[in-house]
């Protein structure tokens, strides 16, 4: 590789594992403990007359969904797909994750996303939680969740929620997307892909249930309500604190930007099941493939797509989240993400190649 | 069964692949003195431009060979004895076969300047693996390149000391470019666009003689028309052609012409020994020989060798053509061959670098040619077969788009162009009677 200037230099050692993109990784990691553990931030701001360190790290996530949304616009301008949906996680962060949740504040209302959902936001179906919500925000939250979540699902894969609405799919389709390819694509992490994902949802569900469970018999049964609260303690430190906050943006450097989303995250495992079972997916042109490996290499979600393309198998993975880069890179324009009734099956070669 | 492999490019690989998929016991050896691992050849330029590691080339995981049991053996053959069933290696290994595939491929054309014997380095190619690490090198010598060509190669290799921050200029012998391929109203998009991006494009221009320095480096090519263009590097991109000269010097050469003459079933001269890809001339019933020198071509004729080569009765039979290639930032797709005694159809459209090219004959489409836009290749060879009009392909043509969502090209202007069009051709676009 040439690297002729400095610039183009730093640009691929940060985007390529080197020292810089180690030293990113450590001031990610150290910002989210700081953030999470510790009260240092709350001074700064109230400095900044931002209130709580919460609004002020809302500032920033903001802020590097715009500025990163920015790049990726530019950079894609000619590609209508990731125009349209680079602007959708743009303003649902600015309006739904950002504004309301603070205009609600100031009316004195709680403070609600209307962009996140249970199982991502284990307290919006939490019984300790929900019920004390005004009842539009309480019928908001169950309909959501159990209607149109699903149904959008069905129709448009999960693609509606991870790479058009979806804060942390905003954060790593805009600020994240210099390091989008450092997704491992080997097939020994997606059989680990395949027991994490499953696993935390499980996790979830069981402890959704535990909580209803307590909060209707908790009184009597002492034990129950006491291994609920501590599991839902470790859950929480856990599951939302370190693997969606630390460790998932933290390692956004070295394992790319996806980490929560492919392996931990029970939206998107519950979101992928559906996906499997609903019109969204990836369809291949027969023959035209290439073998270059772009898509592969850039697929944020580690799917080697081109192992599919290259036997001109058009595919559905529980995983993709339809950022459609893979489709924007193929220099053969083979793949187009589609959103169809079932057709006919094409006549796909079963290569002994992709047998692992 | 011991199959022996020559090559380990696309027809290598897909037919070792293949004749594991057919016979669980054969033994697969897969000889190559290129690399390693198969490594997708088009993609050569993502890897100069970082946006591909050299291992992301690869299109199976490592583990594959081994999965699969091929073995893969690094080396060069020097000696083929068909008598004995041997190949001979630079190592001196000697290698059995029952059957043995030569899929060799391509090798760049020399060109017969003047001054060439002299050039030590500055002068690279671009199809190899070992190419790429000389461009590389070279990139890094000086800032004016000259590439002489006129097809895809010489563009993504323009395209690559483009983003190399290099001075590059574009020397194309014929009047426009890839005419091949390419009309002389989408070559000129294609030029715009090349200059767009920074290339200096000069046609019409032959190169007659390269100069070098004392130790041997490229310092400038001069053209027939006496015009002298300074370079550090000298990008040679003027086509390919079979990689078969080591096959005169072995001990049971096949029958050569072009290629390795094979017939339908992609058997060489010599029992047993089979030739697929690049580097094979096939030898059709009824037809001209066919060299076919494409990713997909290969692809194929490695499928049909791996059957032949397990005794099926299997015949090679080209589709109708298509291939897909991209310049720049425009994607091309062609289906079918057009020919002088067709009529054409042409639209430039306005909103963006597209352009859309249809050719019939005798009442029925023949070819495509459609930039800047993406299409299914195999719907449009479905509508040449089925013999439908233009008329009837223009109605249709949105159901072979293939662009990105949001992003489809609106073909209202490209109809009410070919209603014009058919006006003042009143010949055309009908069947005959």
């Amino acid at each position: 590789m040439i690297r002729t200037t400095p610039g183009a230099r730093l640009a691929h050692d940060i985007a390529n594992r080197g020292a810089t993109a180690w030293i990113v990784s450590a001031l990610l990691f150290a910002f989210y403990i700081v953030l999470y553990f510790t009260e240092w931030l709350t001074p700064v701001a109230r400095a900044l007359h931002l209130g709580s360190k919460w609004t002020l790290y809302g500032t920033l996530y903001t802020l590097a969904i715009l500025i990163g949304g920015s790049f990726m616009i530019r950079r894609y301008g000619h590609n209508r797909y990731q125009v349209v949906r680079t602007l959708s996680v743009m303003i649902v962060q600015v309006l739904f994750a950002y504004s309301l949740p603070q205009l609600l504040a100031f009316l004195q209302q709680p403070e609600f996303y209307f962009s996140y959902f249970w199982p991502l936001k284990l307290d919006y179906l939490t019984p300790g939680y929900l019920f004390h919500l005004p009842w539009p925000f309480i019928l908001w939250s169950i309909l959501a969740s159990f209607i149109l979540v699903p149904i959008l699902a069905i129709f448009f894969g999960k693609r509606w929620y991870c790479s058009w609405v979806c804060g942390c799919g905003g954060l790593a389709n805009t600020f994240g997307e210099p390091w989008r390819h450092l997704s491992t694509k080997s097939s020994a992490w997606w059989r680990f892909e395949r027991v994490s994902v499953y696993t935390v949802l499980v996790l979830c569900v069981v402890l959704t249930a535990l909580l209803f469970v307590s909060y209707a018999v908790g009184g009597t049964h002492p034990q129950l309500a006491s291994f609920t609260s501590q599991y839902q303690i470790w859950y929480g430190l856990i599951v939302a604190s370190v693997l969606a906050g630390v460790a998932g943006v933290g390692l956004y450097p070295i394992a790319g930007t996806r980490v929560w989303c492919r392996f931990f995250c029970p939206m998107a495992a519950l979101l992928g099941i559906i996906q499997k079972a609903g019109r969204y997916r990836i369809t291949v042109k027969d023959d035209m493939c290439i073998s270059c490996g772009l898509c592969s290499k850039y697929c944020e979600m580690g799917i080697d797509v081109r192992s599919y393309a290259q036997t001109n198998a058009s595919f559905t993975r529980a995983s993709c989240v339809g950022c459609g880069l893979c489709a924007e890179l193929c220099p053969r324009g083979v793949l187009r993400l589609e959103n169809a009734p079932p057709r006919a099956p094409q006549l796909q070669l079963v290569q002994i190649a992709t047998q692992r | 069964m011991r199959c022996a492999i020559v090559g380990n490019g696309v027809a290598g690989v897909t037919a070792a692949l293949g004749v594991r998929e057919r016979d669980p016991r054969a033994s697969i050896s897969l000889i190559s003195g290129e690399a390693d691992y198969f490594f997708s050849r088009t993609a050569l330029m993502y890897a100069f431009m970082d946006r591909l590691a050299r291992r992301d080339l690869e299109p199976y995981e490592r583990g594959v060979f081994d999965a699969q049991r091929i073995e893969r053996v690094r080396g060069w053959v020097r000696d083929l004895d068909a008598r004995s069933g041997t190949i001979t290696l630079d190592s001196g290994r000697t290698l059995c076969w029952d059957r043995l595939l030569i899929a060799t491929g391509s090798k760049p054309c020399r060109p017969p300047w003047q001054g060439l014997e002299s050039v030590r380095s500055g002068q690279v190619h671009f199809v190899s693996m070992q190419d790429l690490e000389a461009c590389e090198a070279a990139a890094r010598r000086g800032e004016k390149a000259v590439v002489v060509g006129g097809g895809l190669i010489g563009i993504e290799l323009a395209e690559c000391l483009k983003w190399a921050g290099m001075e590059v200029t574009f020397l194309i012998r014929e009047p426009w470019y890839w005419p091949v391929a390419l009309s002389d109203a989408e070559s000129a998009m294609a030029i715009a666009h090349m200059r767009h991006h920074g290339v200096n494009v000069v046609t019409g221009e032959t190169v007659a003689a390269v100069e070098t320095d004392a130790r041997g480096a490229v310092t400038a090519v001069v053209t027939e028309q006496n015009r002298r263009y300074a370079c550090l590097l000298l990008g040679v991109c003027i086509g390919v052609e079979p990689a078969v000269e080591w096959l005169k010097s072995v001990a049971t050469p096949p029958r050569l012409n072009r290629g390795i003459v094979v017939d339908a079933g992609l058997r060489t001269s010599l029992v047993g020994v089979f030739a697929a890809g690049d580097c094979a001339e096939v030898e059709l019933s009824g037809r001209a020989p066919v060299v076919e020198q494409l990713w997909y071509s290969a692809k194929r004729q490695g499928r049909v060798a791996a059957r032949s080569m397990l005794g099926a009765p299997i015949e090679y039979e080209p589709p109708v053509f298509f291939n897909s290639s991209k310049l720049f930032d425009i994607e091309c797709t062609a289906v079918g061959r057009f020919s002088a005694t067709m009529r054409e159809f042409y639209y430039r459209f306005e909103s963006r670098d597209a352009s859309l090219r249809l050719a019939e004959e005798g009442g029925a489409v023949k070819a495509f040619n459609l930039l800047g836009s993406r299409w299914n290749h195999k719907l449009l060879a479905g509508w040449i077969g089925e013999r439908r009009s233009l008329d009837d392909v223009l109605g249709r043509l949105d159901e072979a788009q293939f662009d990105v969502e949001f992003g489809r090209l609106d073909l209202t202007p490209a109809r009410a162009a070919f209603e014009r069009w058919r006006a003042a051709n009143p010949a055309a676009g009908k069947a005959q009677a």
